[in-house]
This record gives C-alpha cells, structure tokens and sequence, in this order.
C-alpha cells in the first residue's frame, strides 16, 4: 500500500465516508449486536408469569407518570446493591416486562424488589403524598391517581399485542380483564403493581434466602 | 456467548486491532512525495489551503502504541476476546462473590459476638447501636421515621416511649421484625353514628380528656360488651393482640375526637411488614436491640 492510496481515499468523500463508516460501527457490531440477539434467547424463569389485568394496569400508569425517571428496576451485582435492594437483577426476571424497566437513572432508590418491604399503607400515603411519610424526599406527589378510576376499556387489548410478542396469556385471560379491572382506582392499580415487584414477578427466595444471597 | 457470535466479535476485534498495528508498521516507511514547497500538493479553495507535511511527534507515536499494547493485555486477562474468559478468570458475579466474602469476614465476628448476647444486653453496646442505626435508617425509617417517633398517617407507632402494642422486650420486638404485626381495628359504623359519637366521647375520657360525660355514660354498655373484648374491660389493651392502651395519652392514629370517632366508625389496618425475607436473622437481632435501645436510654447509659 502506497501513499497513493490513501490520497485516492481522501481525494474522494464518498469513499471516505463509507470507510470512516466501517470504522466507527466496529465497536458496535462487537458489543451491540450480539446481545440484542442473544436477548431474543432469553426464556423466563419457572415462576415468571405475565402481569394479571390489575397489575399490567399499575404497570401502564407507572409508566405513563414517568415513574422509570427517577427509579430503576436493575439491582446491579455490587455488593452495595445487593445487601441494599436483594439480590441482583436477572433478565429472565424481565422478560414480561415490555418496555423493560432497567436502567441506572436513580433519583430515588432502586425498587426492583420493593414489593413487600412497606405496608400497603404507607405505599398509598408516600404517592399521595411523599413528604407526610418521608420528610426530605423530593418525590412529587400524585394525587389524581386516588380519584381516577382505571379506563379498563382498551386492557384487553393491551394483553392482545403483547400475546402476540409471545405472553402466554390464555383467551380467558384476556375476556375477563375488562372485569377485573371494575371499580380499580389507579392509585390501587399502582399500588397492587409495586407491591408485586420482586415478590409476585420475580424469585420468591425462602426466607433468610435473599439475605443469605448478599 | 455462542460460538457463532464469539467468532464474530474475535474478528472485529482483530480486524480493528489488526488495521492499527499495520499503521504502526507502515507509517514510519511510508513515503510521502513532497513538492519543492514544502507541501504535499493537494490543495483546497482554489489553492489557499494547502496540506503540508509534518512527521508525527514521537510522544504521540509511543503513547497510541502504549493504548494499543493495554488493548492487547486486557484482552489476554479479561473477557473480552469473543467467548474467551481471560487469564484471570474474571466474572462481575464472581467479584461480587468475593466482596460478600470480605465483607462477611469483617462482620461476623462482631455479629457473632452480639448474637450471644441478649437483646437487652446488646441494646447497651455502642457497635450494635451503629449497626443497628443503619439497618434502622435504611429499613424502618420510611414508616417510623428517623427519629423514631412514628407517623400517625400510617398507624406506625413511635418506638421511643416504651408503650407496646405487641411487648417491649427484647424477644417479642424480634418477633415483630420478623414476622411482621397485622393490627386490625374492625369498622363499626354498623352501630350507627350516633353509638360512634358516644363510644368517642367514653374513649376520651378513658384517657382523662376533656369529653362529654353524658355522651360517654350512654356508650358505657357498649363498651363494655363489644371494645372490651379486645382493648379489656378498663380499657388497657391486650399486648397478646395488640389491641392498643386506651387509658394512656398515646395514640396510634391521633387522639383527636376526630380521629377517635373516625378509627370507630371505618376501622384501621396497620401492618408492619415481615422482615424475615429480607434481613439474616442477625441483622433483625442487632436492629431489635437499637429498637430496644430507643426507649431505654437513660438505663442504657447507666449500665
């Protein structure tokens, strides 16, 4: 290889730009590429099941109030994280979870596992109002979700597409979601939600299990 | 990683590793030709910007070989390489392994010396204390606040005025971190308002507060015939079901007649959590000490 050549790549932007192109992608194509086919693979874990009516419609108001931007629901393998939050985050754990909730934005604490460790209580009076229960958070407060009752008209729907994206849910599943969903205030949607997270949709460790895990 | 993609990676890697070490062995042969001006002749704008002809500095040179030889020894000990697991045998799952382990090895010992102690006993030693404060802060603060004192909004009691609901000794406050405590106050807007009204007033005056003496004397019957089964006759509570003192001045859900005729007529659920999957044992020994400690400090300090 001569100068020449090089001159022959600089001299025409087109081919520059295709090269400079190859280039770039190179880390991509290693780092990228691979895992997002190798996540297609990935199959839940035996006690994975998907989200029943009530709690699919938590988690659509979780993510409609833009709960993810401060929260994740990733414990990272630290040892700082686990003996906080439990054991580690493991994406056979997430596979019902469309859009997954991972993620490393953390303005409040991780709540990947937070099902179980407050009173239904306390779950209701925090959203409604952070600072009655929690004096320093800088949580906003969510008082509609207490007056809106959940719209449960479009849920079946909803459980439609992601059986289609492989959710086992059954035809008598999807029939008797609008039902379950009579008279559910979004607050208690919400509420029902995160008090499954890491209990009803993730491993249920025996007790003293998860502690041992840190 | 399955081969198919572990090959994929490998010859990225080599081709991009490969493109840069070619440079390092080409470059410093490579013949440039260089007009008697000291440029290389190509030329921009119509000549005003001309490509001139410097070689490289050689800090420049070692140090982009240095990041290329770091490549290379990263890839030999870490993973990395397609599937290959590098010389160290390194995973994030098994690090996190090792730190539990160090961590553990510091621990133990003192967890092992304060789990023979007693609750009680431990409740007076300053590194129980400090670790029982960050369990503290870290787990039960959120319902029974920093301090300690409780939140009424939610029914979690205060922990440092030496009332219980379910026993105050060492082994029955373990046993409600543990297990967790459901306290369920029945609705008995059933009995109709006005009894609600008049059950109030008898409540408060329980407690020797200012109340309606007439209004509370029509309530007495009930009293004694429906709440006494629970809060007992003189109205003292039951510890064995945490049915709540009602002649002292401590309350739960507020000691307001408002907040009396409100927990009569639509009854209260409290609920402390079950610790017992979350925490080792010797944790929930250690934070039921600094609980124990919250309502004793003056013995504490003069043990």
């Amino acid at each position: 290889m001569a100068y020449r050549h090089f001159e022959a790549i600089e001299k025409r932007t087109w081919l520059l730009g295709i090269l400079t192109f190859i280039m770039v992608s190179l880390g991509g194509l290693a780092e990228v590429a691979p895992l997002f086919f190798q996540a297609l693979a990935v199959k839940p874990a035996d006690n994975i099941k998907p989200y029943d009516p009530v709690h699919l419609a938590g988690r659509d108001i979780y993510v409609r109030e833009g709960c993810y931007l401060c929260h994740s629901q990733m414990i990272r393998s630290l040892r700082f994280e686990t003996q906080r939050y439990g054991h580690y985050s493991t994406a056979e754990e997430s596979v019902y979870d469309r859009p997954f909730q991972w993620g490393s934005k953390r303005t409040g604490p991780d709540i990947a596992r937070v099902g179980g460790k407050y009173s239904d209580a306390w779950q209701r009076q925090h959203l409604l109002d952070p600072r009655s229960v929690a004096p320093d958070s800088n949580m906003p407060a969510y008082p509609w979700l207490a007056k809106a009752g959940v719209d449960g008209k479009d849920i079946a729907a909803r459980m439609r597409v992601l059986r289609r994206l492989g959710h086992p849910y059954s035809d008598a599943d999807i029939d008797g979601a609008e039902k379950a969903l009579e008279g559910v205030s979004e607050l208690d949607a919400l509420v029902t939600y995160l008090q499954g997270l890491g209990v009803v949709n993730g491993p249920q460790p025996a007790p003293g299990e998860a502690a041992k895990a840190q | 990683m399955s081969s198919g993609w572990s090959l994929w990676v490998m010859a990225l890697v080599v081709i991009n590793m490969g493109v840069i070490f070619f440079l390092f062995l080409w470059a410093p042969h490579a013949r440039v030709p260089i007009l008697p001006d000291g440029t290389t002749g190509h030329s921009w704008a119509h000549g005003e910007i001309r490509e001139g002809m410097h070689r490289l500095p050689l800090w420049w040179i070692l140090g982009s070989f240095a990041m290329f030889i770091s490549a290379f020894t990263y890839l030999t000990l870490f993973p990395g390489f397609g599937g290959n697991h590098g010389l160290l045998q390194w995973t994030a799952h098994g690090e996190l392994a090792k730190n539990v382990e160090q961590n553990k090895a510091r621990l133990d010992p003192l967890l092992a010396r304060l789990t023979a102690m007693s609750v009680e006993q431990a409740a007076a030693d300053p590194q129980a204390l400090h670790l029982g404060e960050r369990l503290f802060v870290d787990n039960c603060a959120a319902c029974h606040g920093r301090n300690a004192h409780g939140n009424p909004l939610l029914g979690a009691p205060n922990l440092t005025d030496d009332d219980w609901l379910y026993g105050g000794s060492g082994e029955a406050i373990k046993t409600s971190i543990h297990d967790g405590r459901n306290g369920v106050m029945p609705p008995w807007n059933a009995l109709g308002e006005e009894t609600v009204k008049n059950l109030a007033q008898y409540v408060l005056g329980l407690s020797g507060q200012p109340h309606d003496a007439t209004m509370a004397a029509k309530a007495e019957e009930t009293f004694k015939g429906t709440c006494s089964a629970c809060h007992g006759a003189d109205g003292k509570g039951n510890q064995g079901i945490g049915a709540p003192n009602l002649t002292d001045k401590i309350w739960l859900y507020g000691g307001s007649q408002a907040a009396i005729e409100e927990t009569i007529r639509n009854g209260r659920q409290g609920q402390m959590p079950t610790w017992s999957a979350r925490l080792p044992d010797a944790d929930i020994h250690v934070l039921a000490a600094y609980v124990y400690h919250l309502s004793h400090r003056g013995e504490t300090a003069a043990q």
